[in-house]
């Protein structure tokens, strides 16, 4: 190649470069038609223009690739990236390097580059390791395989497909974040999606409140131990208490006429039509006004997910008031009182533990009161097994006949009183 | 009722906890072995022809078997009613239903005839006649014969009878007819032949014949199952006695002027308790706990009101496909039933303020036209599991949509309908006047509702909860559809025992799969925000539950466990299967362990049991005797309140 022939090219190749990163960005395919009509290339001169694309690709600062319809066609590169191409003491190593740099915030694996670039785990090694030293590239991790050796460009962020979102942090689902924000989240579409009656604020007067109704549960006392039909009835007395849900059936006068002619502090269901019902939106915005979640921002789709989660945990219900789509909670006469930060203030002091982030307990019924829908042995239990009814020691400890075993009291001992026949053993 | 060995189990542990082994035993057998004549029995039970035959007498007596007797043959075949045997365990619940709708004089007739089974209306006014003669004897003996106070709670005849009529025309008590025993598979049977003798001589051909067929079937079996209700509409003829009682739900207060008003009953009837009424009854109760549970007190006692009104003439909760699907009647009354916002408005205690119970905002926060939307035909059934569904844009009922901009005001301004002479002064319902001061100009202010328009809200909460508590279904006309309403109630009930066993995290697993079908286990996590480790745990350990289950799907022709992958699902059916078992199951280890007490308490217990000793226990008994046997009868109340608090849930998930 003649002197000048060269520094043309060279001219050429710059001016080309120039013009074409101004047609767009880095992932732009340039095809051979649309790099002569930038009009660069005298005479539309293929021979020249392809001297020049050598040219510019042995500088890194363009990549051919397999082109839309199939032909040939090209993408341009940064001068700083390609600068870190040539800098690269080896074809090998660039391929190496050009592989993670493909693959963009995704990441990729080891293995996949060992294959395409067709070397041994050794020479990879020898690699990662130039690169690394350059600070050209960093290991990652993904949450959907999280046991693969993955790299990244050190200058990319890690996807949100590869960190699995907001909700991760170091690629672990964040639990107690997402705990304390269901917690938020609830306490606003509860507040929000329901009256909150303060306490004591009667209209003035007397407030009647609902006496009996026809539906109400009057305890009727019986005793005997005749087997009659007197017998199977239903006292409301239940030994396992159950709060959450009160074990009478639905007597207003129970849960309203005790606390008196006062009001008191609960949550009331907003009448039919109400237009208050939070939506997403409304949810989105307000966690972005209270900023708890400081490095991460969650869009209305996070959001979503996890109202959708509360949803499934049977807390709220989504209600829909022409085309506003709400949401509000279940039970609301049910739920606590107290706000969602004093509940936190006082459960780092250690109380109120046992509850669930609504403050409440979740509903109870029949079965699950009694020793055996709780039982762990239920499967096994049976008259004449090595566990039974007769030699159970749940129900002895649940009528309070016997104290509550201690841990590690020995099973062996088993105080067999009822039916005591010897055969009596009790379930671990 | 599908009989599975631990129901039979637990019936036969009933009845022999009500009337003693031999019932028990021979029911046992006869639910083994099927249907069998007395030979049979004698066989296989190898026990004497007197004592099997005293041990049928007493499973007739409380209704507890099926039997049938071939013409010209010479033995019957007797069968086991599981149903009935099953109910025994409801008595106590219904006599407490009894006594807080009807009263305890009632709630004392019902118990009697519950302890006496089937009894002529004869023998059971001689039985009271003999307690009413010995309390005045009581009462002329006693030193101040003012102030004597009988505990008797039927004070005469004439009330006795004027009990049972009620208690009739509830359709809690009916009348025991010559097809009382028969059971259904012979009912139909015996229709069948009488329909085919009759009107299809030749045969049964083509669609429409086939058509007519089903319609004739239908209405002999409807006439059938109305035979034991016969009474109830002889009173019902007796012009005004039904308007009249209207008003007895509140007491007995001057009792016996109405018992002379009404007839007296054929002493050779005889009655028994009608269970299948008592489930519609217990139902009531039953959905008005769940609106108390979801809304509030005030109004689940609405709810309560509309519901007694609307349930007035129905007669059972599950209606037979066989019987109830041809001719658009049930029972001679229009299959849609519904109430009126004024009939309900009309049976409220005064005493009740419904502005209590009620959210508080103002006419701009409300759209109207959304709250009142009118719903005149019931919902898919698909709508019930997009209650679970989280929206997606897809939605069903899109023609709510074609409501347009929804910033229209509430002017509450309810117009009663017309109200219909029923008595003059109905119609100063506090409407006029108080509408007028109520009706506020500025949007922004505290709406005040009158009390036609506070009854009216609560409806319209019942109306728009997603449980389907109630519907709409023309203006000011309000009805339920059960089925909806309780497949909500059924879910509910199986989430708590899903929460409950395996906590929040399970319920919101199962509730996922439950809306969105089988999944991939890979899809679960992002789903349910939870990690993948402690999902497996969670899925593995309520498949054991019997909550969720698997289902492998090869990737190949050729199954390869290592290849396939699987699918996880919730099936509600299954769910429920699994929970009644449980129920079952509980149930019967609450007998056992009353069993067992019992037994080790015998020697308290029979001394208790002796003439001089019964009623006086606390001063008869040594003090260490008194004090097992009060915790005796401590425990056997937890059992048995226990027992019935889990029928409960077998009613919501099994009868109701
Ligand atoms: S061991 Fe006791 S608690 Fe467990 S199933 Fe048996 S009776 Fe019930």
């Amino acid at each position: 190649m003649e002197e000048g022939e060269a520094a043309k090219v060279d001219i050429l190749k710059n001016t080309l470069y120039d013009t074409v990163i101004q047609h767009g960005s880095n992932t732009r395919l340039f095809t051979q038609s649309d790099l002569l009509d930038l009009d660069i290339i005298p005479h539309r001169n293929l021979q020249l223009l392809l001297q020049v694309i050598q040219a510019l690709t042995n500088d890194k600062l363009l990549v051919g690739v397999t082109g839309g319809q199939g032909g040939l066609a090209w993408k341009y590169r940064s001068r700083e990236d390609a600068k870190k191409y040539t800098s690269l003491p080896d074809e090998t190593t660039m391929l190496v390097y050009q592989a993670i740099d493909e693959a963009g915030n995704d990441g990729i694996w080891k293995r996949t580059i060992e294959n395409r670039v067709n070397i041994s785990d050794a020479v990879m090694k020898v690699c990662i390791k130039i690169l690394e030293q350059r600070g050209y590239i960093a290991s990652m991790r993904s949450v959907e395989q999280p046991n693969r050796k993955m790299y990244i460009r050190a200058d990319l962020r890690p996807s949100h497909r590869a960190t699995g979102g907001p909700w991760f942090t170091d690629g672990q689902l964040d639990g107690s974040f997402i705990e304390t924000l269901e917690g938020v989240v609830f306490e606003f579409i509860k507040g929000r999606g329901a009256y909150h009656q303060a306490p004591g604020a009667g209209s003035g007067g007397a407030t009647r409140i609902p006496k009996r109704g026809v539906v109400t549960a009057a305890p009727t006392v019986t005793a005997g131990t005749k087997r009659s039909a007197k017998e199977i009835t239903s006292d409301d007395v239940t030994p396992a208490a159950t709060p959450g849900r009160p074990v009478a059936v639905a007597s207003p006068a129970s849960a309203a006429a005790a606390k008196s002619a006062r009001k008191p502090e609960m949550f009331l269901p907003m009448p039919a039509g109400y237009k208050g019902y939070p939506t997403i939106h409304d949810i989105t915005e307000f966690i972005h006004q209270l900023g708890i979640t400081s490095n991460t921002t969650l869009g209305e789709n996070d959001i979503r997910q996890l109202v959708e989660v509360l949803i499934f945990d049977g807390l709220i219900e989504p209600i829909k008031v022409g085309k506003r789509r709400g949401f509000r909670a279940l039970r609301p006469t049910k739920q606590s009182t107290i706000p969602y930060n004093i509940r936190a203030k006082e459960m780092q002091n250690g109380i109120g533990l046992h509850l669930p982030h609504t403050g409440v307990l979740p509903p109870t019924n029949g079965l699950t009161e009694a020793p055996c829908g709780r039982c762990p042995v239920f499967d096994l239990c049976e008259e004449g097994g090595t566990v039974s009814p007769s030699t159970c020691v749940y129900f002895m400890e649940w009528l309070g006949l016997e104290e509550k075993k201690k841990e590690g009291d020995g099973v062996a001992e088993v105080k067999v009183e009822a039916g005591s026949d010897g055969k009596g053993s009790a379930p671990p | 009722m599908n009989v599975t060995k631990t129901v039979a189990e637990l019936c036969a542990l009933i009845i022999d906890e009500m009337y003693g082994e031999l019932p028990s035993r021979i029911f046992s057998m006869l639910l083994t072995r099927g249907r069998s004549t007395i030979l049979d029995l004698e066989q296989s039970m190898e026990m004497t022809r007197s004592k099997i035959r005293h041990g049928l007498a007493v499973l007739q007596q409380y209704n507890l078997l099926y039997w049938h007797l071939d013409p010209g043959a010479q033995h019957a075949f007797y069968e086991a009613n599981v149903e009935n045997a099953y109910y025994l365990i409801r008595a106590g619940k219904i006599l407490e239903m009894v006594e807080t709708s009807y009263g305890p004089p009632a709630k004392d007739v019902m118990q009697n005839l519950l302890l006496s089974g089937q009894t002529r209306i004869g023998d059971l006014v001689v039985a009271y006649q003999e307690r009413i003669e010995q309390d005045n004897k009581q009462k002329a003996a006693s030193p101040d014969e003012e102030s004597y106070k009988s505990n008797l709670l039927v004070k005469s005849t004439g009330q006795l009878n004027s009990v049972i009529c009620r208690l009739v025309e509830a359709e809690l008590i009916d009348l025991v007819t010559a097809d009382t025993f028969e059971s259904p598979d012979d009912i139909l049977k015996k229709v069948e032949k009488e329909v085919n003798d009759k009107h299809f001589y030749g045969g049964v051909r083509g669609t429409k014949a086939k058509i007519e067929y089903q319609e004739k079937l239908a209405e002999r079996l409807r006439e059938v199952r109305s035979e034991p209700k016969s009474l109830k509409r002889k009173l019902e003829q007796n012009g005004s006695s039904a308007k009249r009682r209207k008003l007895l739900g509140g007491g007995m207060t001057n009792g016996l002027v109405e018992d002379e008003m009404d007839p007296a009953l054929d002493p050779q009837q005889v009655i028994r308790v009608n269970y299948e009424k008592c489930t519609v009854d217990l139902r009531n109760r039953r959905l008005v706990q769940y609106a108390s549970d979801l809304f509030g007190d005030t109004t689940s006692y609405v709810y309560a009101q509309l519901l007694r009104h609307l349930t007035k003439d129905i007669s059972r909760c599950r209606l037979d496909p066989l019987v109830d699907h041809y001719g658009e009647k049930e029972d001679g009354v229009p299959a849609q039933k519904f109430v009126t916002t004024a009939e309900i408005l009309d049976s409220l205690k005064t005493a009740i303020d419904l502005s209590v119970g009620l959210g508080k905002t103002t006419r701009k926060m409300l759209s109207k036209k959304a709250a009142t939307a009118i719903h005149p035909r019931p919902p898919m059934m698909k709508s019930l599991i997009q209650e679970a569904e989280v929206q997606g844009d897809a939605s069903s009922d899109e023609e709510d949509d074609a409501e347009t901009t929804d910033d229209e005001d509430y002017d509450g301004d309810y117009k009663p309908p017309p109200l219909k002479g029923v008595n003059g002064n109905h119609g100063t319902n506090g409407v006029n006047g108080v509408n007028g001061s109520a009706r506020a100009d500025d949007k922004d202010q505290e709406i005040v509702w009158d009390r036609p328009n506070q009854l009216r809200q609560h409806l319209l909460i019942l109306a728009e909860s997603n449980q389907h508590l109630v519907r709409h279904c023309g203006i000011d006309e309000w009805t339920v559809d059960f089925e909806l309403v309780m497949a909500s109630m059924r879910v509910s009930e199986l989430d708590t025992v899903i929460e409950q066993t395996t906590g929040p995290k399970g319920l919101r697993l199962a509730r996922i799969l439950r809306a969105r079908g089988k999944l991939d286990e890979k899809a679960l996590p992002t789903i349910a925000m939870m990690q993948k480790a402690e999902l497996q745990r969670k899925l593995l350990e309520m498949q054991s539950a019997g909550f969720v289950h698997v289902q492998e799907v090869p990737r190949e022709p050729k199954a390869d466990v290592k290849k396939s992958f699987f699918l996880w699902y919730s099936d509600l059916d299954k769910t429920r299967d699994r929970v009644l078992d449980t129920s079952y199951r509980t149930m019967m280890h609450c007998i056992q362990v009353l069993e067992a007490l019992r037994h080790k308490d015998r020697d308290v217990l029979s001394t208790t049991r002796r003439s001089d000793v019964k009623g006086k226990e606390e001063e008869m008994l040594r003090q260490e005797y008194f004090q097992r046997y009060k915790r005796f009868l401590q425990s056997e109340k937890m059992l048995f309140s226990q027992i019935m608090r889990v029928d409960d849930l077998v009613a919501i998930l099994r009868d109701f």
